[in-house]
């Protein structure tokens, strides 16, 4: 038998070119007993790492190398033989993609002028390269250069085969076997002609030519390569093979060198950092247990050698910190003692009993993981700090995989089989939001597809086929590479769709494959919010007012958290959690960790929720397996909650090794979906059993892994939001003014949209006042009201909260500063004054007259307008004020000032909309949120409100949260899913809305459980309202 | 002065709807920014809750099964003419009121018809039949009336003082003005055409533009407001959607039928004949058939016409059911004019082309053909039959038959005495006529070049073509 090594293979991250995972190549040339695999991506290495991690599995030797077409020249495929061909090869790629636009490139022969160092060229056969090429070649890969021949049973075969022999001949390349493989199997033949038609924008039947006439480019048997190609050619490729021994094992990480003061090492300025930053936590001495934390810390850092980490992160936050931009670290590394001392995170290690295991895995030689959130509107500035200081060759984000869901699969594959646009679209969106891929066979019956038939049968094949392709690469959402020297030798860099952003061509996993440093850069509304407000909160009180200074373990906060009074808190504003609060009733701060991991799909899925809930509780005796477990789950009542719990479950009553648990975690998410769980499932509980375990307690903790594989969220991350939380429900509990005003600053972010945050700040006693010309900033601002009484003062009233223009819809920052600049000189004496010094016009006058900003100036809105539209464009300067007969004009009722209150900014200060209608609610029987409140479970009761948010988890088989809203307040309401289905239209159309059900108590929590739907829309006449729909 | 105002509020729906007898939901879609909305949809879909306006993506969640068709504003177009040309009937005085009404001056033409009822009665029924809906009103100013038809009050008015009454309590978003405008008087609380008249007059001018007084001032009869006539089209172009796709030639025949006297009727008007006429055949999913008949003198008579057509149908095999037919008048000449060129003898125009002709009609249409490349793998796809003089498209390099049998033979393969290959082809999975194969050059022992292949999932051998 002969033996073979293919040179030629494109992935799937050739895009629509490539029909096979590189998981599948590698395993298929494996399975064939191919001596070697090249992979050779057109202009592109995205795919190599999986390659990479597949064929070090099943020990087959991987190739790199990439094929690559030359302007006006020859297509070449370039393979690296060591470390030098590599980064030339990466640099190669670099230079063509970031010449060109995002998903192109371009290179021409004089970009290897002199060949390329360290790298194999096969000139392709197709098309047939002229003598002058080859020629061209073989002189500038002296000893480098192989002639591939590919055959694919054409009727050409025999003349290429003895053209390219002339060709050899004439100048002297050896020849070498190839076949241009495009998928692992021949039975990828359709689906690979659909990529190419989807590549051309033509139907799959309008392809003709372009397609592949056979399905030969598949990874071939030894038999049939043998009767296709001379057998010195086979053994040719086996030669080719034996030149290259690079291995992206090679490839080591160089942290950036400059961050170490010249004379100091990496970990003696890391200590002293440390001891520094210490310090100034602990004014009043460091507490024995945090030193022994640091000291314990700083060994293992410097064991690993991670120094350079520590201090590539504590660069970034010094820098936001001279900034003033708030930030907060997260992640296992990011709860440190050490970290906490170098102000990456506020969480006080000598508060929480932290887990210490995830810490950094001495096993594991992967980096240490830490997240630095940023406030959302000034993470750019971080980015851009970066990219100075190392510069775009040393720096670039990593890449993120878009791969193909089923609804752009089936929007391409429809498209090119032929399907009607109109047929695709209806199929598309009869698709919910909420659908998963398993809804699709019963959406084709409803759109009208017969699914027997052949060719709904191929489009559900390939769809099937088609789904978790990779289909372009986006850029990570902050996840930058930092190297020492020049990044392009290590991976290709790219071009982003952003102007001036670059990518890698690796994605986070591949990183973490290779073991390759990252730093997440990532935004936080939240963040943004919170140091607005302290900022506000510092010149009320008239002193610096940081996170630190904010009192820890307040009984007040938790008694209002208890009460599920939270919007606008971080991460526990959700409906979800607000019917958790009152039954879990946080009284600490790690009550707020775990309440923050709590409603989420792991715990929920796994049915950790409701035991968890009863032991809290007392209903329920709190007991352990064993020893081991005790020491695990002691500090969640023996419930798991946390990822790392979980993992560490495994370890203990399994005897799994940290680094496999770790493992299982990653693979979740790749065994459920290709297979592969069953395997792990009986390893799991034969251990168990071993370990003596019962076979009950087994499955449970088998179910809850399946459940926190994808959805577990870690401890680490839970304690920096759930610190978030706090502050921000201080800051809500103590200050709310300043709270809804910085949250109003913030916009868009968080739960609630600006209507409801409004609603609820003056619920709590905040004074409103509205946007006007005279008095509003761009931002919403805060004003005390001054006040004769000293005593009053002294009680520190809460200030009012004046809208900004920012609320205006249609105004910009810039008419807004011109506006303010010109009132500061001396106040607007009327609308041709606020035109002319304000340098506004038309549009923006309008918008204000509209907004009813302009009330105080000149009168009410229909008034405002009328002179608005009065004034000139243009106005010269001198010019007469034109005499005009004034109009009657009527001011607005209250439901039209309400109506124009919302299409203007999007909330009112007048009544609720549903106080005015409340009279007509009434005669309909329907009670306001606050009489549903004091009703006894099980009542019958009618509700109405605007429709806030419609929640649909993925977690609660087909049921729909509704939150309404009416003027006393919020009414919870579940829909189960066949009301759902029957009442479609009106769940998913109505703005106002009358729901008839049964009211459903669990202490304070009340639902109201629907059982029939009514649409009170036409009521609002105009009234707009937004809902949100959240996923 | 009298107007008649007609408003064909559901155009945009009737152009696909007309004639049709519909069960479902119909809506039509249009790209309203970069979200395609509904414009317009039947009581079917109204009734389930689709509203104009509504995102087609939240009526499509709404109604499963929701039929949406892009707005056609050219079938629109071409509707509205063709009822202009229609509604010459009752007056020469007709315009357009472009995009869903007409406007007829029916005062001078009253008494012709002895009296308004005479005159609607017919045209009510006309419409209806044609499968349109309307709203109409008559006032003594174009505009007027047209401003009460679309506000769907039909009213007859004849006096100025009367219209001026009516008028005023018209909401303001009727007008034909800029969508500011229409914004800004709502602004200051102007809903009505009343509430704009009160307002001080230089005020309005100075926000709103001289247009608003100006059509104000029209609509009122204060201004005057002249209408220019509908002059029919150069060419002509029907289409009939058909109630139900036909297959047969005969009920083709029937529908091009009821296009052939509009037709006649056209040239009639123009003092024209025709020289070439296409219908074109409109399937579901595949490229249309279209028929073109060309005569030798420019004709006008229907009868002629559908003659030749009947003939041409006769001949032609339809590849699928036609839901629509359109009748296109390609050349239209004065029939007064002079076809024949003294300076010509005509045998340049028969030369090379008259064998062929001859070969034609003695052969019939079907059997005399050209070939023409297609881009397909497979070999039996990979021509068709053209037009003789046809471009032909990229030659093929690839070694093939000249003779491709329309069937392939099955044969043995020991009847082979050499054969050279293979060439594989796999191929066209997408349309259930799948070819897997090896071909063979072969040579049996009569010394015939043959070629031949391999079916992959039998292993059986066919003979697909002979080479000369």
């Amino acid at each position: 038998m002969n033996a073979y090594a293919e040179l030629h293979c494109l992935s799937n991250f050739t895009f629509l070119r490539g029909a096979s995972h590189p998981e599948e190549l590698v395993a298929r040339a494996c399975e064939l007993g191919y001596t070697a695999l090249a992979i050779t991506d057109e202009c592109s290495l995205a795919g190599i790492v999986r390659a990479h991690v597949a064929a070090k599995a099943c020990g087959l030797k991987l190739l790199v190398g990439s094929e690559i077409r030359f302007a006006a020249g020859p297509r070449m495929v370039l393979l690296a033989t060591d470390r030098t061909g590599y980064g030339n090869l990466s640099a190669l790629i670099t230079r063509g993609r970031r010449s060109a636009i995002k998903g192109s490139y371009t290179l021409a022969l004089s970009d290897i002028q002199h060949g390329l160092p360290g790298c194999i060229a096969l000139l392709l056969p197709d098309p047939l390269p002229s003598l002058a090429q080859a020629q061209w070649v073989a002189a500038a890969f002296p000893g480098q250069a192989w002639l591939a021949v590919e055959l694919f049973r054409g009727a050409e075969d025999i003349d290429r085969l003895a053209a390219l022999t002339e060709l050899g001949a004439a100048t002297g390349l050896p020849l070498v076997a190839a076949g241009d493989v495009h998928m692992h199997v021949a039975a990828r033949r359709a689906l690979q002609d659909t990529l190419s038609a989807i590549r051309l924008g033509v139907p799959v039947f309008d392809a003709g030519a372009a397609l592949h006439p056979n399905g030969e480019r598949h990874l071939r048997e030894h038999t049939d390569l043998a009767c296709l190609y001379p057998a010195e050619l086979l053994g040719q490729t086996l030669a080719v093979a034996s030149l290259c021994h690079f291995s992206l094992d090679e490839l080591r990480y160089e942290y950036p060198e400059e961050l170490v003061p010249p004379g100091a090492t990496p970990i003696s300025h890391l200590r002293k950092l440390t001891e520094d930053g210490l310090l100034q936590r602990f004014p009043a001495g460091v507490p024995s247990s945090v030193s022994a934390l640091v000291k314990n810390e700083l060994e293992l850092i410097e064991e690993l050698g991670y120094e350079p980490f520590f201090l590539t992160v504590y660069d970034i936050v010094c820098f936001a910190r001279s900034r003033n931009i708030l930030c907060q670290g997260r992640g296992s590394a990011a709860n440190s003692a050490v970290c906490y001392a170098l102000h990456i995170t506020e969480v006080n290690p000598a508060c929480m009993a932290m887990l210490f295991e995830r810490f950094i895995s001495r096993e594991r030689n992967e980096p240490p993981d830490i997240d630095v959130d940023f406030e959302h509107e000034r993470r750019e500035e971080v980015i851009q700090y970066l990219y100075a200081k190392y510069g775009r060759e040393r720096a670039a984000l990593a890449a993120t995989v878009i791969t193909y869901r089923s609804r752009s699969a089936l929007r391409d594959v429809g498209k090119v089989l032929g399907f009607g646009l109109d047929q695709i679209d209806q199929l598309s969106k009869s698709m919910a939001w909420w659908d998963g891929r398993q809804a699709m066979p019963q959406r084709l019956v409803e759109a009208g597809f017969d699914p027997n038939t052949p060719k709904v049968r191929l489009l559900m094949q390939l769809i099937h086929e088609l789904v978790g392709f990779p289909r372009h690469l986006s850029q990570h959402v902050g996840g930058f590479v930092i190297a020492r020297g020049n990044l392009s030798h290590l991976v290709p860099i790219e071009n982003a769709a952003m102007a001036d952003r670059t990518l890698i061509q690796w994605d986070k996993d591949d990183l973490d494959a290779l073991g390759l440093l990252k730093v997440d850069v990532l935004s936080l509304g939240m963040l943004s919010a919170i140091r607005r407000a302290l900022d506000e909160v510092s010149v009320l009180r008239g002193r610096t007012f940081t996170m630190a200074d904010v009192p820890s373990e307040d009984p007040a906060v938790y008694d209002m958290i208890g009460q599920a009074d939270t919007v606008g808190v971080f991460q526990i504003e959700s409906r979800a959690q607000m019917s958790m609060l009152p039954r879990m009733r946080p009284r600490r701060f790690y009550d707020l960790v775990i309440e923050v991991a709590i409603v989420r799909p792991g715990p929920i899925q796994g049915g950790m929720v409701h035991p968890y809930l009863r032991r809290r509780q007392g209903l329920e005796a709190v007991t352990y397996p064993s020893e081991d477990v005790k020491e695990v789950l002691e500090r969640t009542l023996g419930i798991p909650i946390f990822q790392e719990q979980v993992m560490r479950l495994v370890v203990v009553t399994a005897g799994f090794t940290p680094g496999e648990a770790d493992h299982v975690r990653r693979s979740m998410a790749a065994w459920r979906r290709k297979g592969g769980l069953d395997q792990f499932e009986r390893r799991l509980l034969d251990g168990m059993r071993e370990h003596g375990y019962p076979e009950e307690f087994a499955r449970q903790i088998f179910q809850q892994i399946q459940g926190f594989g994808e959805y577990g969220f870690p401890e680490s991350h839970s304690a920096s939001f759930a610190l978030l939380a706090y502050i921000s429900a201080w800051l809500k509990c103590h200050e709310p003014a300043a709270f809804t005003c910085a949250l109003l600053n913030s916009q868009p972010m968080g739960f609630y949209a600006p209507a409801q945050l409004v609603q609820d700040a003056r619920r709590h006693g905040v004074e409103i006042l509205p946007v006007d010309v005279m008095a509003s900033a761009w931002d919403c601002t805060l004003s005390l009201a001054p006040s004769s009484n000293a005593e009053e003062q002294q009680q520190r009233r809460q200030p009012a909260l004046r809208l900004g223009l920012r609320m205006v819809k249609g105004l910009t920052l810039e008419s807004s500063t011109r506006l303010q600049a010109a009132r500061a000189h001396r106040p607007f004496s009327s609308v041709e004054d606020l035109a002319l010094r304000g340098g506004l016009n038309q549009r923006e006058l309008k918008c204000l007259a509209a907004a009813g900003a302009l009330t105080v100036l000149v009168g009410h809105r229909r008034q405002a307008y009328w002179d608005v539209a009065g004034v000139e464009q243009a106005m010269p300067l001198a010019s007469a004020p034109v005499e005009e007969t004034q109009p009657a004009l009527f001011p607005l009722t209250e439901g039209q000032n309400l109506v124009a209150d919302y299409a203007t900014l999007g909330l009112t200060l007048g009544r609720h909309p549903l106080a005015l209608l409340r009279n007509r609610l009434t005669r309909q029987r329907l009670v306001t949120a606050a009489a549903l409140r004091a009703f006894p479970h099980g009542r019958l009761a009618r509700a109405a409100g605007l429709v806030i948010s419609r929640q649909r988890p993925g977690t609660s088989s087909g049921v729909t949260f509704l939150t309404l809203e009416d003027e006393t307040g919020s009414i919870n309401v579940v829909v189960w899913r066949d009301l759902a289905e029957r009442q479609r239209s009106e769940l998913l159309g109505a703005r106002l809305l009358a729901v008839y059900g049964v009211v459903e108590r669990e202490g304070e929590v009340v639902h109201l459980i629907a059982g029939r739907l009514k649409d009170l829309t036409p009521l609002m006449g105009k009234l707009m309202t937004h809902s949100r729909d959240f996923h | 002065m009298l107007w008649l105002a007609l408003r064909f509020s559901q155009l945009s729906l009737e152009v696909f709807s007309r004639g049709v007898e519909l069960t479902g939901s119909l809506a039509v879609s249009e790209k309203v920014g970069n979200r395609l909305r509904v414009t317009s949809c039947n009581a079917a879909a109204s009734t389930a809750g689709v509203h104009p306006g509504m995102a087609v993506s939240a009526a499509q969640a709404l109604v499963p099964g929701l039929i949406v068709r892009p707005r056609d504003r050219a079938a629109e177009q071409e509707s509205l003419a063709g009822l202009a040309t229609w509604a010459g009937r009752f007056t020469p005085a007709v315009s357009l009121q472009p995009p869903d009404g007409l406007l007829l001056e029916i005062g001078s033409c009253l008494s012709l018809h002895r009296g308004l009822k005479n005159l609607l009665k017919p045209m009510r029924s006309g419409l209806r039949e044609m499968g349109y809906s309307y709203t109409h009103a008559c006032a003594p100013t174009p505009h007027g009336a047209w401003l009460l038809a679309l506000e769907g009050m039909e009213v007859v008015i004849h006096e100025l003082a009367e219209l001026e009454q009516a008028l005023v309590a018209l909401p303001v978003n009727l007008l034909a003005q800029p969508a500011e405008t229409l914004v800004g008087l709502e602004m200051v609380g102007a809903h009505t055409l009343g509430d704009c008249l009160r307002l001080p007059r230089a005020g309005v001018a100075r926000r709103f533009g001289q247009a608003l007084l100006h059509e104000l001032d029209q609509a009122l009869g204060r201004l005057p407001d002249v209408r220019s006539c509908f002059v029919p089209p150069p060419s002509f172009l029907r289409r009939l959607e058909l109630p139900a796709p036909a297959h047969e030639a005969e009920a083709l025949l029937f529908a091009a039928h009821r296009l052939m006297p509009e037709l006649e009727h056209y040239l009639n008007l123009r003092q024209a004949g025709v020289q070439e006429l296409e219908l074109t055949c409109r399937h579901e999913k595949i490229a249309d058939t279209v028929l073109k008949l060309g005569f030798v003198q420019p004709i006008r008579a229907a009868e002629r016409m559908l003659l030749l057509l009947r003939e041409t149908l006769g001949r032609t095999a339809l590849p699928a059911a036609v839901h629509t037919i359109v009748l296109h008048a390609r050349l239209i000449v004065p029939l007064a004019a002079s076809n024949t060129d003294i300076f010509r003898d005509g045998v340049e125009a028969a030369d090379g082309n008259l064998l062929l002709e001859r070969l034609r009609i003695r052969l019939g249409k079907a059997a005399v053909y050209g070939i023409a490349p297609v881009a397909d793998h497979r070999p039996e796809r990979a021509s068709q039959h053209c037009e003789i003089g046809a471009d032909a498209g990229i030659p093929c390099t690839l070694q093939r038959p000249l003779w491709l049998l329309p069937q392939p033979l099955h044969c043995r393969e020991d009847r082979f005495v050499s054969k050279t290959g293979p060439e594989r082809i796999e191929s066209g999975w997408w349309d259930g006529m799948e070819v897997a194969r090896d071909y063979y050059v072969a040579q049996d022992r009569n010394g015939s070049r043959l070629w031949v292949y391999c079916e992959h999932s039998s292993g059986e051998w066919f003979v697909h073509g002979l080479f000369a």
